[in-house]
């Protein structure tokens, strides 16, 4: 896949981090699951003969339910938010080696959502290009509809000021609910269609999956001022294919005898989100994230 | 309208750090009245308003609504019917939505929030049509972020979110203690109108024991989580400075050393 490509189908992912990091305040790192868990639902519907557009809504549909497990713990149980976040990861690892069956299911010969349009005489890569696009401006525009709903000023407000909602008669513990689960819902959407292009869908291609996430929504902020909305959840689109187009430049370089290769992904990011963070412009923004 | 019967209130029990910040408070707060509590630094002021408030559990007692028992219910549901304002300005809005939006969210309170627009053209002409009142120019700026706002512009528009959706009662804890002079005035004003034009119930803590005289039809003193002091209606018109240290010196059989403490100018 190419940079813009990445940017794009990573962006739903990096909107669902968003989501819960930025809106709702709570670090979730089940996505690191759920990426990988909406691959392995979608390649196991579309190898057993399923549609695989119903697959994507079943990946979606199978996110939501990590993340509300995730919330549960949080808020019934009482977990610590990143606690629980690594417990539904690890419990998803072994959940996604059942659903698959095996670590790792190749697509190839299948009929993927790219299918319809390649046989439409459309070249590979603008078919891919093209429907990324249109799934990224489609949950684009959901989420800005869904921030200015009822449920999503409180939801921003959970995030904001936990006293003020409370005050206000919000029930924290079901934003936290609705926000974590349709976080995870679109990441896992964004795992379906990752696996759907890559060709094949692996337990392992969910790790580092926050970080990368984090790494977007940063970057974003520092392109985009996130004053309104409309312009913070476009910032992370930005943010995802700058932060892609990064990483391809960054394993692109050869560093005298040393040549960075896909494995040294997760470190490249960790440093571009450690530079991101002590960036001043940066860390004032996210006075909340580092403390 | 709300009653407290036997409250008590201890925290880090059996630990070295225990502190009985209650003990043993009863209080019947009628339909109508504007109590002002008063007391030094630690008599518990806040963690009563807390406990009525429902952002606190008591150890023991009960807090009765009407003739409903609320001790277990949680903080957001007693929104309903009770509005608070913090002494923080910051506490009571969120920055980063629009003063709009956070009105939104008070004109929902205690109604379920699902997928309508929060703020559309019809509840958007009344926020304006509020904020007005304040006197402030607020209307003109209903789409900046509230972190935008001074101090005192937010404590305002927290008073009138906190008095929004109808609340049977108002909790005020010092929330015009962080202001300048000039804008504590202007809060306490538009707090006193508020609660006379809609006929709230409301509990304002103060250190100021000026305002504490001047404003409400009740006075409270708090002393090391009891009340020591509570004087209503015509007693209270006319009532002094002077009048309440003696008072305070009475009933405790020792003078105030240290009147700091309960003075604050
Ligand atoms: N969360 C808490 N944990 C431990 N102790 C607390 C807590 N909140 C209050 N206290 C203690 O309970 C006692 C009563 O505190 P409270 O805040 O109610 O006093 P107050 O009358 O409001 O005082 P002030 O005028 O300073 O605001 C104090 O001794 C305080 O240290
Ligand atoms: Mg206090």
């Amino acid at each position: 896949m190419g940079a813009i490509e990445h940017g794009l189908v990573f962006s739903l992912m990096a909107l669902g981090v968003f989501l819960t990091l930025r809106a709702l305040d709570f670090p979730d790192i089940s996505v690191d699951g759920s990426l990988p868990l909406g691959a392995a639902v979608s390649a196991l519907l579309i190898t057993k003969g399923y549609d695989q557009f119903l697959s994507v809504a079943a990946a979606a549909l199978a996110g939501f339910g990590a993340g509300a497990i995730t919330a549960l713990l949080n808020t019934k149980l009482k977990i610590l938010n990143l606690l629980a976040g690594i417990l539904t990861m690890i419990g998803l690892y072994s959940i996604n080696l059942r659903v698959m069956g095996m670590p790792n299911i190749p697509l190839l010969g299948y009929d993927t959502v790219f299918t319809p349009l390649e046989s439409m005489g459309i070249p590979p890569q603008v078919a891919s290009i093209g429907l990324f696009a249109t799934f990224t401006v489609l949950v684009c525009v959901f989420l800005v509809w869904f921030f200015h709903t009822d449920i999503g000023l409180a939801l921003r407000a959970t995030g904001d000021n936990l006293k003020m909602v409370k005050a206000q008669g919000v029930n924290t513990d079901r934003m936290i609910f609705f926000g974590v689960a349709l976080s995870n819902a679109f990441v896992a959407m964004s795992g379906a269609l990752v696996a759907q292009s890559l060709g094949f869908a692996d337990v392992n291609m969910g790790i580092g999956t926050v970080v990368a996430g984090l790494a977007s929504v940063i970057v974003g902020e520092a392109v985009l001022s996130s004053s309104t909305v409309l312009k913070a959840v476009v910032g992370v689109v930005v943010g995802s294919m700058i932060y892609r187009l990064a990483v391809a430049y960054a394993l692109s370089v050869e560093l005298g005898p040393i040549k960075l290769s896909p494995g040294d992904l997760n470190l490249i990011t960790a440093i571009i989100v450690v530079i991101a963070l002590t960036f001043p412009g940066v860390r004032k923004k996210l006075g909340g994230l580092r403390s | 309208m709300i009653e407290l019967q036997n409250i008590k209130k201890v925290f880090n029990a059996g630990t070295v750090n225990e502190n009985i910040a209650i003990q043993g408070i009863d209080l019947k707060i009628e339909k109508g009245d504007f109590i002002t509590v008063i007391g030094s630094n630690g008599a518990g002021k806040s963690t009563m308003l807390s406990i009525v408030a429902g952002f606190q559990t008591p150890d023991g007692g009960r807090v009765l609504f009407g003739d409903k028992d609320i001790t277990k219910v949680p903080e957001y549901k007693r929104a309903e019917y009770i509005g608070v304002v913090f002494q923080d300005p910051l506490s009571g809005t969120a920055k980063s939505l629009s003063i709009e939006e956070n009105m939104a969210i008070a004109a929902k309170r205690g109604t379920k929030r699902w997928f309508r627009r929060g703020v559309n053209s019809k509840n958007r002409k009344y926020f304006a049509e509020r904020l007005k009142e304040l006197g402030l120019g607020l209307e003109e700026r209903l789409k900046a972020n509230a972190g935008l706002l001074s101090g005192g512009q937010r404590q305002s528009l927290t008073l009138l979110m906190a008095a929004m959706a109808n609340p049977e009662m108002l909790l005020l804890d010092e929330h015009t203690a962080a202001l300048d002079p000039k804008t504590a005035e202007l809060v306490m004003n538009l707090t006193d109108k508020l609660i006379k034009d809609m006929g709230l119930t409301a509990m304002m803590v103060t250190h100021n024991m000026k305002q504490a005289l001047d404003f409400g039809n009740r006075i409270i003193m708090m002393h090391e989580g009891q009340i020591i002091l509570d004087i209503k209606g015509e007693e209270k018109q006319g009532l002094t400075i002077p009048d309440l240290l003696g008072m305070f010196e009475k009933v405790r059989g020792v003078g105030i050393t240290d009147d700091k403490l309960l003075l604050s100018k």
